[in-house]
């Protein structure tokens, strides 16, 4: 999206706006002292994102709403490409040139960040100010974004893996329940029964679409979903030995393993495969994460969406957040930060229309309404806010990290051949522990506190 | 040597330097000083420093954030020879590096051999073969991913037609590195197709006409003067290419995205990544010179065959 | 189109041989310029024929929809203005200071010549990959980061170039310069007015090279640029992309956009870069 070239109507924006920001907008020099000048050209704040796609075109929408009517900012957006190339850019920008006002990161990747100094923190009272704070988030969610006392990220949602399936294929199949929905497996052998039950439907494909190959975040979304399932975590203490239940982290791979025979699901499948199997109806079912929602409608398919099941007694999801965060700026300016925040807080509040990307908004107002209860298929998976299970925490760990392509490589040889998973999971602890050796870079003096 | 001699590696020794009076002298210093002092400003600046700076880098802990830069000593290096990844990434370039120079070398020999031949359409050909050596490595990598996406990529559509696929060409860790030989094959080999067509048209015609004389066919001629005549001009162009290929990265990178890159992760982009998005500068300054020590050592031994060459004929 | 080559005597006109070559080498020109027709094929599409009809003129016929999205797409025409003004500033650059020292090892006497020049030489082999940190380091220090010095200088010191044009100057009879001198013009206006001018073709190559090297440069623009109005054309490319999505005919349509000023220079100056080619056998990835 291009900058928005200033006209009457944001002018006018600036004049409300700037009234309803009320008393914190009024300490700023800049406006108190020479409001006029400051009406001629609305502040365009530098917003960074790496969300394409659907996401892209749905957060472009959001974007032309806050700063549509009455609002006292102008908006430019700048798109880099998602995962690593956007974190290096971010890093960078933070650290010798020139940071953006906001920018979207994952939650997950703020431990890897905010120790160098490279976010600011959040004001939770300047946010509660603007109707934002911990009650109108779901606890974990909230936490995510805190490192000790201190707020680094504001979630703008969760985007947990979900399961989409076919309803067509799945009614044919004679696996759906009389309200729709699928029939609930609670154990791997009764799953693997649904599947098989889907394969006499699924002509020309697999009862079930998974892609991972060359993939370590799509990896360890469904092993970290079956791991977490057991009630287990991970924890990686720094300088220490990496805490992972063995028997555990097994037994979830070799589930994973079970379903990539090459009959419930394709052996060896990428993740763009995976999608198309699903998409062009060669599949009855699809693990992947809730933004393919866009994907899926635009085929015209009949389908729906569903927490994975709890197949171990715990129910969990992985999942991660897109969170609003303040790029360390070394001298702020006032006024611009108060826009910032009431930027934040417009987006969290118009946040029903992220759904329609697929993601589940933080922001309970949102999420509890009557609307949203409505919107379907995104109400069918939005118990899931209550269960995600963020990647273990980490400096190194996080979307699109070093530490997921470090699980991908160990992991993946096994899920190849079928074979191994116990020396896969050593494979993948050796991964971590080196990982917990190496000192902290962005705090490579250990003497950062939060 | 006149196969190559057009390149400059091959030129005559400096012819003697004009006369110049004693007195000239300190002036002709001043004046000297004064040609080469922009060039010396921007090598020290650009070039040295840097050089000198990442040898100390690499015996600190220094941060991309600013954080750090406490003295470690051998830490670094005593890591990076411990360090599973970059001992894997210095064997993917070295497989890369061996894997891609053959094609490199042999297809532009092909070319160029059948080129100069003096077919018709002679500027098609160099601009077929040449033109994609003019594409910058992110429309090379566009355009190959594009080519080699499983499901609608050209690839597997033409592969598929003979039964063969579909290949997840940069997914499957058994087969990106070679999705990454092919593109850099395509990318690059012209460069090496003009360097030979240049020797060709270097070998003097009297060497065809002695042999047409002794009743040599076209094959007796390639195998007996044309070939044994392009060898200098092959050694050079080898050194060139394993240059060259362990400097992978841009096409690398590029066409790896966002994928998991352990099996192809060449060394200098786990220097780029050591140090730009794992922030240790430090680390990453020390994995730099281990990549220069291999750079070096290959140069050295290079250099010391050709001369060794050089004097045995 | 006769060849300008030289032929050996006794292959004949329309051998058996020289079809078998022609099939040879068409086989190849075709393989070689097949990805890059695709290409083109691909952005004279629609999206929707891009992602699902892999004939070469889609179902809904050719379009020039992908161009013009991308080009209305203003950061397009910074990145390539930004690309085209870099890259001249560093070619002029480059060679001027390159031919200075260059003439100064080649003409004058001075202490420590020999040494600075193996020094020199030596640098040749130096990859810039290996100085990424340290120069990142440096212009922090220097606040060039995201500037277009920054992304300009380091670019602009070639010892190769150096090497090269002494060893051309070397070969140029020095009566010429000589004659001159002893009229009392100084160096500056010999290497101008004399030098200069006998070195076209070689100051041609290499500065064909230079600038194809700049305008093609991706690790070191993409580390030091973040800002995207300073972005050259391979780094917005690769890092800044449609919020829309992902778009083959648009992603295909920037492609052919973006090669295609290199390969007009081309068609215009092949003679020069062919032989440029020869000569500055060192400009290779």
């Amino acid at each position: 999206m291009a900058g928005r070239s200033p006209t009457m109507l944001s002018r006018r924006g600036l004049l409300t706006g700037a009234a309803a920001i009320g008393g914190t907008a009024a300490l700023s020099g800049g406006l108190s002292a020479c409001g006029t000048a400051a009406v001629a050209n609305p502040d365009t704040l530098q917003f960074w994102t790496l969300l394409s796609g659907g996401d892209g075109g749905t957060m472009a929408d959001m974007l032309a709403k806050v700063t549509g009517s009455g609002a006292a900012y102008d908006v430019k957006t700048t798109t880099l490409v998602w995962g690593e190339p956007y974190y290096t850019k971010l890093a960078m920008a933070a650290t010798g040139g020139r940071p953006p006002d906001v920018a979207i990161m994952h939650a997950s990747r703020v431990p890897g960040y905010a120790p160098g100094g490279l976010l600011d923190t959040w004001d939770i009272d300047r946010l509660a100010e603007l109707g934002v704070s911990e009650d109108t988030f779901p606890e974990e969610i909230w936490k995510k974004g805190m490192m000790g006392e201190k707020l680094f990220a504001v979630a703008l949602d969760a985007h947990p893996t979900v399961m989409m399936f076919n309803t067509d294929i799945c009614d044919k199949a004679g696996v759906l329940e009389s309200d729709g929905k699928l029939r609930a497996t609670t154990s791997p052998d009764e799953f693997v029964d649904l599947l098989e039950q889907l394969g006499g439907q699924t002509k020309g494909g697999h009862p079930l679409s998974y892609g991972y190959l060359g993939d370590g975040a799509q990896m360890f979304r469904l092993f970290y979903t079956f791991y977490t399932q057991h009630g287990a975590t991970m924890k990686f203490p720094e300088g220490g030995e990496a805490e992972i239940d063995d028997d555990i982290a097994i037994e979830s791979l070799e589930l994973m393993q079970r379903l990539l025979d090459g009959k419930l699901t394709a052996q060896r499948s990428d993740y763009a495969s995976a999608i198309a199997e699903f998409a062009t109806e060669r599949s009855a079912m699809l693990f992947t994460g809730v933004w393919e929602l866009r994907t899926m409608v635009s085929t015209g398919m009949s389908f729906d969406m569903a927490a994975i099941p709890t197949l171990y007694g715990t129910p969990s999801t992985f999942a991660d957040s897109h969170a609003f965060v303040l790029p360390h700026q070394n001298e702020p300016d006032e006024r611009r930060r108060d826009l910032t925040y009431q930027f934040v807080a417009d987006l969290l509040k118009g946040s029903y229309d992220w759904a329609t990307a697929g993601h589940i908004p933080a922001y309970l107002p949102v999420t509890e309404s009557a609307d949203y209860a409505k919107l379907t298929p995104q109400s069918h998976y939005a118990e899931v806010a209550q269960q995600v299970s963020y990647e273990p925490e980490a400096w190194f760990t996080g979307s699109a990290s070093n530490f997921q392509s470090e699980f991908g490589a160990a992991i993946q040889p096994a899920l190849m051949t079928g074979k191994d998973a116990a020396a896969a999971v050593d494979a993948f602890r050796a991964r971590v522990n080196r990982l917990l050796k190496t000192t902290n870079p962005v705090d490579p003096d250990g003497t950062w506190k939060p | 040597m006149t196969a190559t001699a057009d390149t400059p590696l091959t030129r005559a020794t400096p012819r003697p330097q004009p006369a110049t009076a004693p007195a000239g002298r300190n002036r002709e210093q001043l004046v000297s000083w004064a040609f080469l002092a922009p060039f010396l400003i921007a090598f020290a600046l650009f070039l040295v420093w840097p050089l000198a700076h990442g040898l100390y880098l690499s015996f600190t802990n220094q941060s991309l954030t600013g954080a750090g830069g406490s003295w470690v000593g051998l830490d670094n290096y005593r890591e990076a020879l411990t360090d599973s990844t970059m001992w894997r990434a210095l064997g993917t370039t070295v497989l890369f590096t061996v894997v891609s120079t053959i094609p490199l070398v042999l297809i532009a020999l092909v070319m160029a051999l059948l080129v100069h031949r003096g077919l018709p359409g002679q500027w098609l050909w160099r601009l077929s073969f040449f033109m994609p050596f003019l594409l910058a490595s992110t429309v090379v990598s566009q355009i190959w991913v594009w080519i080699f996406n499983p499901d609608i990529g050209a690839a597997n559509a033409v592969l598929g037609k003979i039964g063969i696929g579909p290949i997840a060409w940069l997914q499957d860790p058994d087969v990106n590195l070679y999705a990454i030989v092919i593109a850099t094959v395509w990318w690059t080999v012209g460069f090496n197709f003009l360097l030979y067509l240049a020797a060709l048209q270097n070998i003097p015609d009297q060497h065809y006409e002695a042999a047409a004389l002794d009743g040599a066919g076209p094959w007796r001629q390639l195998w007996s003067i044309t070939l044994p005549q392009l060898v200098p001009a092959t050694v050079l162009i080898v050194m060139l290419q394993i240059l060259a290929s362990l400097k992978l990265f841009d096409q690398a990178y590029q066409m790896l995205i966002g994928l998991s890159t352990d099996t192809t992760r060449p060394i200098v982009q786990y220097i780029f990544e050591s140090g730009f998005v794992g922030y240790r500068f430090g680390y990453s300054a020390a994995i730099s010179y281990v990549f220069f020590a291999l750079i070096v050592i290959v140069g050295v031994f290079q250099v010391t065959a050709m001369n060794r060459r050089r004097s045995m004929s | 189109m006769r060849s300008r080559q030289a032929r050996s005597p006794g292959q004949k006109r329309f051998g058996i041989g020289r079809v078998v070559a022609f099939a040879v080498l068409a086989l190849m020109a075709i393989g070689w310029l097949m990805p890059f027709l695709w290409a083109i094929a691909t952005a004279f599409k629609t999206e929707e024929d891009a992602a699902s009809d892999r004939s070469w003129i889609g179902s809904e016929g050719p379009t020039t929809d992908a161009f013009g999205a991308m080009l209305s797409n203003g950061n397009v025409w910074i990145w390539a203005f930004n690309s085209l003004w870099t890259s001249l500033v560093i070619t002029l650059l480059t060679v001027a200071i390159s031919a200075l020292a260059a003439y100064a090892f080649s003409r004058m006497r001075f202490t420590g010549r020999r040494w600075l020049f193996a020094v020199i030489v030596a640098a040749i082999i130096i990859p810039p990959q290996v100085l990424i940190i340290p120069l990142f380091y440096e212009m922090l220090a220097f606040n060039m980061v995201d500037t277009p010095w920054g992304l300009m200088l380091p670019q602009i010191v070639a010892p190769a170039m150096v090497f090269i044009l002494k060893q051309f100057f070397d070969g140029v009879p020095v009566e010429l310069e000589d004659a001159a001198r002893v009229d009392g013009a100084g160096r500056l206006r010999v290497f101008w007015s004399i030098v200069l001018p006998l070195s076209r073709p070689v100051m041609a190559a290499v500065a064909i090279f230079v600038f194809i090297g700049a305008w093609n440069n991706f690790l070191w623009p993409f580390l030091v640029i973040n800002d995207t109005n300073l972005m050259t054309l391979p780094i917005g490319l690769q890092t800044v992309i449609d919020a829309h999505g992902i778009q083959y005919a648009q992603t295909m349509a920037q492609a052919v956009l973006a090669a295609t000023p290199l390969i007009v220079v081309f068609l215009f100056f092949q003679r020069q870069i062919v032989k440029g080619v020869a000569t500055t056998g060192f400009g290779g990835r």
